[in-house]
């Protein structure tokens, strides 16, 4: 299990540096595909070994620094699983790009480098077992996202990624303000040492009732890193970042920015959560979180309504989602608990589903408008009928599990104040009808070919294939695990939200 | 971990730390761009000198290498590097503002006091040495996010986000009795290379736009 956990953080990091001596592009191809099957198969190791480790405290651990609990064995199936089909994924996309002449050999070599490098950051940020060290793990996650969003040397690109750069280096800095607050109260605790930074170690001291981490400062932290790691995560209204980086980004990148780097973000807060709660009370952090949540829905279900470019929506719709994540977090108990997290996992199929499908009609019509696809599903079924079916599964449609985890929130909302649970339900509303309406227009009806330059283009077979795959891989996982939700929260998320509750010292 | 002179450190270290917010606000009132990094480097400079100051004043040996990086890296290496993309883009070499010089140094002003009372709950918590770094600390990030939004040129937006980051590396420093060498390490990567980064992109900037002024950059919106 421990080499599972090396190999898991190591191979992203040996892939990139591989991916530096490639040279030619069946080579690069073998390399990525091996990657993403070890991968998964260190993923499943260490999952394994966690769940397997009987009670929800075990864990994988390497060394005093590298720990991989019931949360980080989560984010490393999601991270894994999701990265994976994203790398088989870039590449089929870049090859196309590359045999279409759009980019030089040594830029798609480099292209690579980023993706594994961007994953690497994310593995590592999880699996560490330091507040501090994960924040350097998270700051290279976003160093390795900017050189990734602004690649496409358009104008376009490069704005999305200077505003990527500025915004989000603004929010690191200030979480590292709140990672030096947390320090500051801890070393009267557990001294000058790197103890002090551990999050085992914070959560013991923080379970005891006069733990001596100090209220007011536990407070001010709070505040920098949700206002840091908010930006990451693309809460409201530190979100402005995002629309344009999944808009302007290659589309695998786009995919993994939303599908996994987003929940890095909120990873990072629901970890300090725990370590606050106790001190200070649930309220306070708890109703932070519920105010963004709400805020980000808000803007992103009536910024939907006015889109005009379909990868563009699908980034405010990641807003919302975050919103829907932020609000169950935020009203924490199990079921909310176990509805954000359960939300987390079937965003992160779903949405890189759909960016997926995005990208096959981006090759295929080589522009983003909305208006100007239609009849996806009869013109190109794979993409099309791939769309679709991440639609309705984002808009919380039966049999996908992010119906049940909206269910399950707006009951927790519910509970909390029913005027929370009625807004919500209202925002899903909104959210619903925005989303589902152009994209149903881009895939259902007939297709149109009114003008002389709307002519597709053909996608060459075998990349065709490893994208299709991708997203065909996605979709089955999403549909097995919105049956399959028993299984799952009775082994696994159940645990991880007494794992986060029990610390939060809650009856 | 005993503080072998209370008096003399703490005196010392707030002097030192009083010098940084100075520089800050010399950099907030600074027009011409090569000034703006040269303030830079010397604000830098005074921030080695209080990290070795608590390094002597509380035997914490690791303190001096993070000090000795500081003067390798933020007095160096980062410079030298927005020295060369100033003159690569070769811009008129003038600050350009949103928010004028008096109104700036109002505002910045304004932020110190706020930082004062934000952090007055807390300062008694800090080691006796340095009980008003926290509040200069928290200070510099708050005028160097200030400058980042109000000045349009890309070369002051870094030098923006560099001064958040020295206030940071001030409070980690000097009420923390800084974080653990492995920490400071990395977090020091981290900087040179988002430095090294933001100037490649200001580089593509210039090349594609014509420009580094980011208010142009209006061609992503609604």
């Amino acid at each position: 299990m421990h080499t599972a956990l090396l190999i898991l953080i190591a191979a992203p990091f040996v892939a990139g540096l591989a991916s530096l001596a490639v040279r030619t592009r069946p080579a690069m191809e073998r390399l990525q595909l091996a990657h993403a099957v070890v991968l998964w198969a260190a993923m499943a190791a260490v999952v394994a070994g966690v769940v397997m480790g009987g009670d929800g405290d075990s864990a994988v651990s390497v060394g005093p620094l590298l720990r991989a609990d019931r949360l980080s064995a989560f984010m490393d199936l999601m991270l894994a699983f999701v990265g994976g089909t994203a790398l088989c994924y870039a590449v089929g996309y870049m090859g196309e790009e590359l045999s279409r002449g759009h980019l030089t050999f040594p830029r798609y070599r480099r292209f690579f480098v980023y993706f594994n490098l961007f994953l690497f950051a994310m593995v590592l940020a999880v699996n560490l077992d330091n507040i501090a060290l994960m924040w350097i793990a998270v700051e290279g996650s976003t160093i390795s996202a900017a050189l990734s969003v602004g690649f496409d040397r358009t104008k376009a690109a490069l704005e999305a990624g200077w505003k990527y750069i500025i915004l989000n280096f603004v929010g690191i800095a200030l979480a590292l303000f709140g990672t030096v607050l947390i320090y500051y109260t801890s070393e009267h605790v557990l001294g000058v040492t790197m103890e002090a930074l551990s999050w085992t170690a914070l959560h013991r001291v923080a379970s005891h009732t006069t733990n001596g981490l100090n209220p007011v400062v536990l407070k001010m932290a709070f505040i920098f890193v949700m206002m840091g790691y908010g930006t990451k995560a693309g809460a409201a209204p530190m979100h402005t970042w995002l629309p344009d980086a999944h808009a302007e980004a290659p589309t695998p990148v786009s995919a993994m920015l939303s599908g996994l780097m987003l929940n890095l973000g909120l990873y990072a807060v629901l970890r300090l959560k725990s370590i606050v709660d106790p001190a200070v009370g649930q309220s306070f952090a708890g109703s932070i979180m519920l105010g963004l949540g709400l805020l980000s829905m808000a803007i992103a279900a009536t910024f939907m309504l006015i889109q005009r470019d379909y990868k563009r929506l699908l980034g405010y719709s990641s807003i919302e989602h975050m919103g829907i994540m932020l609000i169950g977090f935020g009203v924490g108990g199990p079921l909310g608990l176990f509805g954000g997290f359960f939300h987390m996992l079937n965003h992160a199929l779903a949405k890189s589903a759909a960016f997926y499908a995005a990208g096959m009609t981006l090759l295929r019509h080589g522009h983003k408008m909305i208006e100007r696809v239609t009849g996806l599903a009869r013109q190109a079924p794979a993409a099309g009928s791939g769309l679709f079916l991440a639609a309705i599964a984002l808009a919380g449609l039966p049999p996908f599990g992010l119906f049940i985890s909206e269910v399950l929130i707006a009951t927790a909302a519910y509970r909390y104040h029913q005027g929370i649970a009625y807004l919500f339900l209202a925002l899903l509303a909104l959210a619903f009808a925005t989303l589902v309406a152009p994209l149903s227009r881009m895939t259902l009806g007939a297709p149109v070919q009114s003008e002389a330059g709307s002519e597709s283009l053909t996608v060459t077979s075998g990349p065709d294939r490893l994208m299709t795959m991708a997203l065909g891989i996605n979709l089955a996982a999403l549909s097995l695990i919105g049956l399959l939700v028993p299984v799952i929260s009775l082994d696994w998320l159940l645990p991880i939200s007494a794992l986060l509750e029990a610390k939060a010292g809650l009856p | 971990m005993t503080p072998t002179h209370p008096d003399l450190g703490s005196q010392l270290i707030n002097l030192c730390s009083m010098m940084l917010l100075l520089t800050t606000f010399a950099i907030v009132a600074q027009r011409r761009l090569s000034a703006c990094v040269d303030l830079f480097a010397f604000q830098s400079l005074f921030l080695a000198v209080t990290a070795a100051l608590v390094a002597w004043f509380t035997d914490s040996p690791h303190i001096y290498i993070a000090a000795l990086l500081t003067i390798g890296i933020k007095t160096a290496a980062i410079p030298m590097i927005l020295r060369r993309v100033i003159e690569r883009v070769n811009v008129k070499r003038e600050v350009e503002f949103i928010i004028n010089i008096p109104p700036s140094l109002l505002i910045c002003g304004a932020l110190v006091i706020l930082a004062f009372s934000v952090t007055e709950p807390i300062a008694k918590l800090g080691f006796l040495l340095t009980r008003d770094s926290l509040a200069i600390a928290l200070a510099i990030v708050l005028i160097g996010f200030f400058m980042m939004i109000s000045r349009k040129k890309a070369i002051t937006q870094i030098v923006g986000f560099l001064m958040m980051e020295n206030g940071l590396f001030l409070g980690a420093t000097a009420s923390a009795y800084g974080m653990p060498l492995i920490v400071e390490l990395g977090v020091f990567f981290d900087v040179l290379v988002a430095a090294l980064i933001i100037g490649v992109y200001t580089h593509r900037l210039q090349e594609t736009f014509d420009s580094v002024d980011t208010t142009k950059l209006t061609g992503l919106k609604e």
